[in-house]
């Protein structure tokens, strides 16, 4: 049985290292975003696929809609800021963002 | 009772849009203030009970049905709590004067609520998957928060904020996802004993831990993983960067870290010397950043990098003396460094500006400003008898007992280092031949001046009177968190 | 487990193309298709209101969120991205294949065998029974979100001096 696990663990690794290397290189801002939403498809595949596997798919369920939850709520927060950086700078570029020094 | 800690600032946050339409500014001040005044009573009120039985579990039932509504209290949340309530009181008394500058109390009122609300659940609860969301939630109003003055840098800031802190979260949901499918549950206590059963897989544990310390690593801003704070700290407005650097940093990454890893998986000797090199080398690159900064939340926010560290150094001795020397630390630097980002708030309302360059002898025309700047500065420096000076001191003592001297002799030349670049906001703001600009500056209003002088007090308060301070209130949180995964089982959920 | 498996492929390929994607909706769009194939896993693995939850939601509310975010920001908004970005992606996303799937082939031995009762009871019951906290943490969640919405998008008029 757990070797369906592994199957699954496999493909959301995938999509989570997709997710970093689109956040670890490109540059527009709602591209940067879409990495995060692949990130999180990675997760709750994993959160699923542990509940179907070890028997618990009502609790694995739960959990998965209320990530499903955060998910929406982050979305709308940083859409939002996604849209006032948009009207302060005119541009969608990470580069245009350098005020700031790290 | 112990459910208001969670309730309470959730509904008035609720409220607070709809109120704020009716009243601007007095409503939504007075009730704020009165919640976060009535949880700093209630968590005094408890430390009894808690005390007196070792830990206190309660349930709420819904109709007489019986529902999963479950906290667990030892030492160590409650001390946790007092910290939040008294940090963040002090916070909003701050605001009322401050918020003149942005406008919309009742919405930042509210988020600040939220904030507090979810810190305190993350805080609460016994459960690994609710930990994750009360963190998230701590964090959606936090972003918010630090975009709230709304300018370009805000924004960046937060951006910046938001995508490292989505992934970090993302990874420590994914290794609390692997522990519930190795062990079947998600409570701490039947993690723990899962754990505790399972023979063989220690490599996926070390994976899982692995993930753990990123992710919350990145929350507590270890080096590392450090690059978003010194961003996101000064350029949210003061109250708010008080609360991050004082609390959010020190609850959603210390507190869940050294949660999940003293109480649920178990402490080992080889993660105590990872997680002891992790502090060491934030106490040091961060510190030495900081002396860099012209910028006085700049340089706080460094700081705060470097204090985590000593923090996180004390907490992984893994002996009772250094857990109780890292959560001493803890408190100290949460009221100091509250006190230092409100002061900085209270230098920018007075003159203006930030730069440490262009200020300069404002000692004489703002003592009180200036006073509780010194006191706080000194504390975390760790002059004595300040408090932060025992804290430091306790860690120092058990890095000597425990024979790791390399670290107490870093420890104590980067103490120098720390209150040498203190000592430079000090010479450059307040010292010094009074710049023709300030001629006419006025003192902070009075809320303002009055939350800086509680936390400055508490400062010289907790330095003299430290030891009952310590055997009261740290030696407790201290021995609950020393007991390990022991503590946990004996809740009997 | 065929037909599993090429779900899986499908919405690994489909988000891989909400990435290297130029135009932004039709990235949002090959998001959305890849969270139907997420949805329809999720009904096949047994999880059917999660799988209801995503395709509603994530498939749905988000895609439409993302679309009005691309069309706010429509206006000169071309970004640049580095050429190598997408070239070099295929190399990487093969090196890593490699690795993920020999890691996993080395870890499968090593799990020990798993305790796992058989669950009753109904999902609504599980979730109101069992994950009630989750339900409060739920409605912070929800606040948060709202609130900082309602921040991010005031009124200038209620800015004052600043």
């Amino acid at each position: 049985m757990s070797n369906l696990w592994f199957l699954y663990v496999f493909f959301s690794a995938l999509l989570i290292f997709t997710g970093i290397y689109c956040l670890l290189t490109m540059r527009n801002l709602i591209k940067l975003f879409i990495a995060v939403e692949v990130i999180s498809k990675g997760v709750s595949l994993v959160i699923i696929a542990t509940g179907a596997v070890k028997n618990s798919i009502l609790l694995a369920q739960s959990l998965a809609i209320t990530y499903i939850v955060v998910e929406v709520s982050l979305v709308a927060t940083a859409l939002a800021l996604i849209i006032n950086i948009y009207k302060k700078n005119k541009s969608l570029d990470i580069r245009s963002l350098s005020k700031l020094k790290g | 009772m112990v459910f208001s800690f969670i309730f309470l600032p959730l509904l008035i946050a609720a409220c607070l849009p709809l109120i704020g339409k009716v009243s601007k500014k007095l409503i939504p001040d007075v009730l704020t203030n009165a919640a976060l005044a009535f949880l700093l009573l209630n968590s005094i009120l408890l430390i009894k009970p808690v005390f007196t039985r070792g830990s206190l579990l309660q349930n709420i039932t819904w109709f007489g049905e019986n529902v999963n509504l479950q906290v667990a209290l030892d030492g160590f949340n409650l001390f946790m709590l007092f910290t939040i309530a008294l940090v963040s009181l002090c916070i909003t008394l701050f605001s009322i004067d401050y918020l003149k500058h942005y406008g919309y109390q009742a919405n930042f009122y509210a988020l600040l609520l939220v904030m507090v609300a979810g810190m305190n659940g993350l805080v609460l609860v016994p459960d690994l998957f609710s930990v994750y969301l009360f963190l998230e939630v701590a964090a959606i109003a936090s972003y918010a928060l630090v975009a709230f003055g709304l300018g370009p840098e805000e924004l960046e800031a937060s951006f910046k904020y938001l995508m490292l802190s989505v992934v970090a979260s993302a990874f420590v949901l994914l290794s609390i996802t692997i522990i519930f499918g190795l062990t079947g549950s998600l409570s701490f206590q039947a993690v723990a004993r899962g754990l505790q059963d399972l023979d063989g897989g220690g490599l996926i544990i070390g994976i899982c831990l692995a993930f753990f310390i990123m992710g919350f690593g990145l929350k507590a801003a270890l080096v590392p993983f450090h690059a978003w704070l010194p961003d996101a700290h000064p350029s949210a407005p003061a109250p708010i960067s008080a609360m991050l650097s004082g609390l959010l940093i020190k609850v959603s990454g210390v507190y869940a870290l050294f949660r999940f890893i003293y109480s649920v998986v178990g402490m080992t000797p080889a993660l105590s010397k990872v997680l002891m090199a992790m502090g060491t080398i934030s106490i040091v690159v961060a510190a030495l950043l900081a002396l860099g900064q012209n910028d006085i939340k700049r340089m706080l926010a460094y700081s705060s990098i470097s204090q985590v560290g000593y923090i996180i150094l004390g907490l992984a001795i893994a002996t009772p003396l250094g857990i109780a020397g890292g959560l001493f630390h803890l408190f100290n630097h949460a009221v100091a460094k509250g006190l230092l980002f409100l002061n900085s708030g209270s230098i920018q309302h007075i003159t203006g500006t930030r730069n440490l360059n262009e200020l300069g002898g404002l000692g004489k025309k703002v003592p009180l400003t200036a006073g509780t700047n010194l006191i706080g500065a000194l504390s975390i420096a760790g002059v004595p008898p300040l408090a932060g000076f025992w804290s430091k001191l306790i860690i120092i003592i058990a890095l000597v007992q425990a024979k790791h001297f390399g670290y107490a002799l870093i420890a104590v030349l980067a103490s120098i280092l720390t209150l040498w670049y203190y000592l430079l906001i000090q010479r450059k703001a307040f010292f010094g031949p009074l710049n023709d600009r300030w001629l006419k500056i006025k003192e902070a209003p009075f809320w303002m001046s009055a939350a800086n002088v509680i936390l400055a007090l508490l400062c010289l308060l907790v330095g003299i009177f430290f030891t009952p301070v310590f055997k009261i209130w740290i030696s407790p949180a201290a021995e609950a968190l020393a007991r390990g995964v022991q503590q946990v089982l004996m809740w009997g959920i | 487990m065929i037909i599993q498996i090429l779900l899986l492929s499908g919405l690994v390929i489909f988000s891989i193309l909400a990435i290297l994607l130029k135009d932004l909706l039709k990235a949002a769009l090959s998001l959305a298709v890849a969270s139907l194939f997420l949805g329809i896993i999720f009904f096949r693995l047994g999880a059917p209101y999660a799988g209801v939850f995503e395709i509603s939601v994530v498939a749905g509310l988000i895609t439409v969120l993302f679309a009005l975010t691309v069309a706010l920001t429509r206006k000169d908004s071309e970004v640049q991205e580095a050429r190598l970005t997408r070239l070099v992606f295929p190399l990487f996303f093969i090196i890593f294949l490699i690795i993920d799937a020999l890691v996993m082939k080395s870890f499968l031995q090593q799990v020990p065998a798993l305790p796992a009762g058989p669950e009753t009871g109904t999902f609504g019951e599980v979730l109101w029974k069992s994950r009630t906290f989750d339900l409060v943490a739920q409605l912070g969640v929800i606040l948060a979100g709202v609130l900082a919405v309602l921040a991010l998008f005031r009124k200038k008029e209620e800015d004052k001096d600043e």
